[in-house]
């Protein structure tokens, strides 16, 4: 029975779980939350596969059967979970040895082009502006950390919505949104492709972004905020090669109806929050309750 | 926050670099280290053989070309600023975008088509007209 039910719960948190609640996208008003929820659903499936294998064997060995007589049982249970284990382990090296081999390289070449704006200690010394005409910003994540922006930014955009793209940036590097990233983006490579849940890396790059919109509206409005992402968005002029790009404009859109809280499904944010909460620690809670259970009843 | 020796090497390269790019036209055929430390190493008080071993290193990691020139080597850039630049936001745009790497820049902008652009516009137009009332109201 707990087998089947961890099992169950696996497929599930792993399957049609993720695919479900990336079509909610009422959460999306409460995006801490919902974050939370994600990365509570990823754990509670990573676990539920660990632990099928070790539920499973009371039932197939007896609990009070001696281990050494049962060798074989033992070993098949001890290479499922480590097959897993080791397929996670092998995908954070190789997403974490990817992405910091990327942001040097770029740290570099921004480096090598861009002049630091602010004197060491000050606010803006990680800040760097590129010469060209294309409004973009974007963050490096890292130990040494950068803030680009390209002289087109400052070009066409009024301070106030300057500000509204610093405080973004800011927020990305301040709650190291690179690591969450980075942690589903293993757990997603992690899995074989077929299994994977494209929807759901994209739901959760859209949360990120719209936390760090919420911080630049604390820092300067929605009013600025929201023109800062048009004016981003409309006020590119594409160098060739750029056109190609993915998730854009409506992207762009669905952030501006998301800069406020508001109701989430109905409910006011707080109690909505209060049980996706709820959700996220049962969720995390179930697949270890489970084990125990395997063990104590079998 | 500290700043580190790897900050410091980065400003000289990067020193390094701009004074070879407004150089090329004058000295098509390359800067030496004497030449680079006249420019750039007096003023700051460095030693002729550092500006020798940094550039050594550049060389080593292809941002600049060398070539002999009696007993000194002759330096040129290896790519023009331009070259760099769109490189630095293709790989930006590009490359770290892509879908598996999409992850390692967040990224503010997002691009997309003229329509769509249009009804970006209207959405703002609204949140604007919104936000007004909210003020008056």
């Amino acid at each position: 029975m707990v087998i089947a039910a961890l099992l169950t719960l696996t497929i599930a948190l792993a399957w049609p779980v993720p695919r479900l609640m990336a079509g909610m996208t009422t959460f999306r008003r409460a995006p801490r939350a919902a974050l939370v929820v994600w990365q509570s659903t990823t754990v509670g499936a990573v676990l539920a596969a660990l632990f099928a294998a070790p539920a499973a064997l009371p039932y197939v060995i007896g609990p009070t059967a001696a281990l050494a007589d049962n060798a074989t049982q033992i070993a098949v249970a001890v290479a499922v979970s480590g097959l897993i284990a080791g397929r996670l382990i092998v995908s954070g090296h190789r997403v974490g040895t990817r992405l910091r081999a990327h942001r040097r390289r770029h740290r570099r070449l921004v480096d090598l082009l861009a002049v630091p704006v602010g004197a060491d200690g000050s606010h803006a010394a990680h800040m760097r502006v590129i010469e060209h005409p294309t409004p973009t910003a974007y963050c490096v994540p890292g130990m040494r950390r950068r803030v680009v922006l390209t002289q087109g930014t400052l070009d066409s955009l009024p301070e106030d919505q300057l500000v509204a793209v610093l405080a973004h940036e800011r927020a990305h590097l301040r709650a190291r949104h690179d690591l969450i990233l980075e942690f589903f983006t293993v757990i997603h490579e992690a899995v074989p492709s077929w299994f994977r849940c494209e929807m759901a890396m994209h739901e959760v790059k859209l949360l990120i972004e719209v936390l760090a919109d919420r911080a630049a509206v604390r820092a300067t409005g929605v009013v600025s905020t929201a023109r800062a992402i048009v004016g981003m968005a409309t006020g590119a002029v594409k160098p060739e090669g750029m056109l190609a790009m993915g998730e854009s404009p409506s992207a762009a859109r669905l952030r501006l109806e998301l800069l406020q809280p508001g109701p989430v499904a109905g409910l006011p944010a707080g109690v909505a929050a209060t049980v996706m909460y709820l959700f996220a620690t049962s969720v995390v809670i179930m697949p270890v309750a489970l084990l125990v259970v395997a063990w104590a009843t079998a | 926050m500290a700043s580190n020796p790897p900050t410091r090497l980065g400003d000289l390269e990067r020193a390094v670099m701009e004074h070879l790019w407004v150089s090329t036209e004058a000295h098509p055929e390359g800067l030496t280290v004497r030449d680079v430390h006249d420019a750039i190493g007096v003023t700051r008080g460095l030693a002729y053989t550092t500006l020798m071993t940094v550039l050594d290193r550049m060389a080593k990691k292809q941002l600049v070309t060398r070539e002999r020139d009696g007993r000194a080597w002759r330096y040129l850039p290896a790519s023009s600023r331009d070259e760099l630049t769109s490189e630095a936001l293709h790989h930006t745009l590009g490359e770290l975008a892509g879908s598996q790497r999409r992850s390692a820049l967040l990224r503010f902008l997002d691009q997309s088509t003229p329509e769509e652009l249009d009804e970006l516009r209207a959405a703002l137009a609204d949140l604007e007209q919104r936000e007004g009332t909210h003020q008056t109201g």
